[in-house]
């Protein structure tokens, strides 16, 4: 009895994929439970685990079963004390220990050197030994590059590099600073979904410094036969180019890692995955929280700084003077336009989209502020001024409410024109509606465009509505 | 008391006033008259600092206005214009009382005031909850009136309070305002293009014309001795003659 009651809770108990903090290891492992799940066999995601000394020691105690894992790691870090020269004696050391491990997926998630690709054209550097005739060249590198064996010392060496302007720095920032120009070569890794957005040019590794990242997946030894069959089908599967398109549409574009895996399952497999998405409902939620996130957070912005320099405007004309140019300039700036200046100083997400749409919403608001102040009659202000009011209780209690119908006018203009502007930020990743919209138009599926385009529409309307209804609650005037 | 020393003031180079000397007593009415342009809504927006002399002074009792002094003194002097001036977005009562809220008078106080207001102007209660624009002309010009004597003023100045109204409101409302002045015992300075106007408020009428005050006196000393042909012209014009 007891016996049967192990077996069958052995035999029905489940495959676990586990996957580290980071948009490649969790769209292999959604891909690997996937196809596992198509064959039959019962599997779970447990996503984002930690790095690879979580994943790693989880495994051998039987917490997952398998991970997607790099050559280069095993060998450097979690065996570096075995020094392992070849895939097969990581292989043979992997036995030992009760580790099973799948062959190359296809691709070396290896470092290169990368620079934007108009600089390489100009030096024409076309491999990484011709960095060695461009002394001045201004390097920026990730601050674990810059320590590591493997990272900035062995490139040096290796390649007699001479360049003296060398920095550590955050890897985001590395990226922005590469794209502003302000260095010229940083470390990349090969599949980074921004090589193929910010057009970068990854230098080939001539004289083979960097070890193999190859990626693989490694599993418990006592996996079923046809988990490792599943997880082998998927040898050879995905080149770099391929995962950094994966990794762009998790990345950049906002798709579910789980959407994304499922759609490269039907492309290249042929196999329609049950992906366990979110419902369409909750994805819209989720986008309307980005949206509004936005749109209410550039606006409040906006009010706090529109109504009073418009209040100032009003009282001082070389203010109004000033203030006008610069938003009138501002306003005349294409939207695609400012949110690409913007990215040297806010890189990519939820920063330059909030910024640009701060800046569009200054205008209305400076402008109807002014004029709904301005249009006050002259006997209302003299009479205001005559009852003895300090311009501080002038403003208070008559202009303000006098200008408050032009001033709601001008926050409603810019919410609503905000909404629309809005969808563009899902050009720079910031989500929010625009991403259904994006990644609708991409893949050719009128149902995602929808799903952005309705509630965006909807959304301008509820604004009006509001705004309407704030209005004749705050203007009183008969 | 307002006086005014050899007062000089232009807009924007078009000279308005060009040394204006008056006195303007306690407890009496005083008309200002002329044609449009004369300066003499000039001459009241001086005493509230609406605008400021290029020469000479004003003061108020013995005070010479000054950019420090200036809202003290105002809470001092009721102002109304031909508009009213009324705020639209304040009900008739928020108007009256928006001054003594801003001084922080007592509740209890500001509303004995406007009670005390009411019968004095003679408004019903219940207009005190409705907007300017819910109101006749005559009623917004009472409201106004309420405002400017909120705070107790020793000087009343009105711009032709009465200009804006139909005749029949006018006749009605100059009644009430002459004996409303002669219980008050206050300093008024009335502006008004109208010579009858002004001699049915007033016994001491200053006719101005460009800037310059050209006559000061009785209806009867302008009609019987006007100073200049100027006068003369005025009178004509207002249909007057010194035979009638």
């Amino acid at each position: 009895m007891l016996l049967m009651i192990l077996a069958t809770s052995a035999s029905a108990r489940e495959v676990i994929v586990g996957s580290k903090v980071f948009t490649e290891s969790v769209i292999l492992a959604e891909l690997a439970t996937q196809l596992l799940d198509a064959r039959g066999i019962e599997t779970v995601h447990r996503r984002e685990l930690g790095g690879t000394s979580v994943l790693w020691s989880g495994m051998l105690r039987g917490d997952i079963d398998c991970y997607p894992e790099y050559t280069g790691t095993l060998r450097g870090e979690v065996l570096a004390s075995k020094s392992l020269q070849s895939d097969a004696q990581l292989r043979e050391a992997l036995a030992q220990m009760g580790v099973w491990a799948s062959g190359s997926l296809g691709f070396d998630n290896t470092y290169v050197l990368g620079m934007r690709k108009d600089v390489a054209q100009r030096l024409s550097i076309v491999r990484m030994s011709d960095l060695a005739q461009h002394p001045e060249l201004r390097f920026g590198f990730s601050n674990e590059f810059m320590r590591r064996a493997d990272g900035w010392p062995g490139v040096k060496q290796a390649y007699g590099l001479p360049q003296s302007d060398v920095r550590g720095m955050q890897h985001d920032l590395a990226y922005r600073a590469l794209v502003s120009g302000a260095i010229d070569v940083t470390d990349l890794y090969a599949t980074d979904a921004e090589i193929a957005h910010y057009d970068l040019f990854a230098l080939p590794d001539d004289r083979r410094f960097f070890p193999n990242y190859d990626a693989i997946f490694v599993c418990r030894s006592s996996v079923a036969e046809d988990v490792k069959q599943v997880l082998q089908s998927l040898e050879n599967a995905i080149d770099a180019q391929t995962m950094a398109g994966l990794n762009a549409q998790a990345k950049l574009d906002r798709l579910d890692e789980r959407y994304v895996a499922q759609r490269f399952a039907v492309e290249r497999f042929d196999v329609t995955t049950s992906a366990g998405l979110d419902t369409r409902m909750s994805r819209i939620w989720q986008r309307t929280r980005e949206h509004l996130g936005m749109v209410a957070v550039s606006l409040v912005a906006a009010i706090v700084i529109a109504v009073p320099l418009g209040i100032a405007a009003y009282r001082n004309r070389n203010v109004a003077r000033v203030a006008f140019a610069i938003a009138d300039v501002l306003q005349t700036v294409p939207a695609l336009a400012l949110l690409v200046f913007l990215i040297p100083w806010l890189g990519i997400g939820y920063g330059p989209a909030i910024a640009a749409l701060f800046l569009y919403s200054l205008l209305p608001i400076l402008r109807n502020t002014h004029a709904g102040l301005a249009d006050i009659g002259r006997d209302l202000r003299e009479s205001a001024e005559a009852l003895g009011l300090s311009p501080a209780a002038q403003l208070r209690y008559i202009e303000l409410p006098l200008a408050a119908r032009s001033i709601i006018a001008g926050i409603r203009t810019a919410a609503v024109i905000n909404i629309g502007t809005a969808t563009l930020g899902a050009l720079i990743g910031a989500g929010g509606y625009g991403q259904p919209i994006l990644a609708g138009i991409r893949l050719d599926d009128l149902g995602l465009i929808l799903e952005g385009a309705i509630p965006a529409a909807l959304l301008a309307l509820l604004a009006q509505g509001l705004f309407g209804v704030l209005e004749r609650r705050l203007v009183k005037a008969k | 008391m307002i006086v005014y020393e050899d007062v000089a003031h232009a807009y924007a180079q078009a000279p308005s006033l060009r040394g204006v000397t008056l006195r303007v007593p306690d407890a009496a009415t005083t008309a200002l008259i002329g044609p449009s342009g004369c300066g003499k809504s000039t001459l009241l927006k001086l005493a509230v600092g609406l605008v400021w002399p290029m020469r000479g002074s004003v003061t108020v009792d013995g005070e010479r206005l000054t950019t420090e002094n200036i809202r003290r003194i105002r809470h001092r002097i009721g102002y109304v214009i031909q508009s009213g001036g009324l705020f639209p977005h304040l009900t008739a009562k928020d108007n009256v009382t928006l001054a003594a809220r801003y001084l922080r008078r007592d509740r209890a106080w500001i509303d004995a005031r406007v009670a005390e207001l009411l019968e004095i102007v003679q408004l019903p209660f219940e207009l005190l909850d409705r907007y300017p624009g819910e109101l006749s002309g005559g009623q917004r010009q009472r409201v106004s009136l309420m405002r400017a004597l909120m705070l107790e003023p020793e000087v009343l100045l009105l711009d032709e309070p009465l200009g804006a109204l139909d005749p029949m409101v006018r006749f009605g409302l100059q009644e009430d305002l002459k004996s409303l002045f002669a219980r008050l015992r206050k300093s008024v300075l009335l502006v008004t293009h109208d010579l009858a106007e002004a001699a049915f408020f007033s016994n001491r009428i200053v006719l101005m014309h460009e800037g310059r005050i050209v006559q000061e006196g009785s209806y009867r000393d302008l009609v019987e001795r006007p100073a200049n042909e100027f006068v003369r012209t005025f009178l004509r014009a207002q249909r007057v003659t010194p035979d009638a």
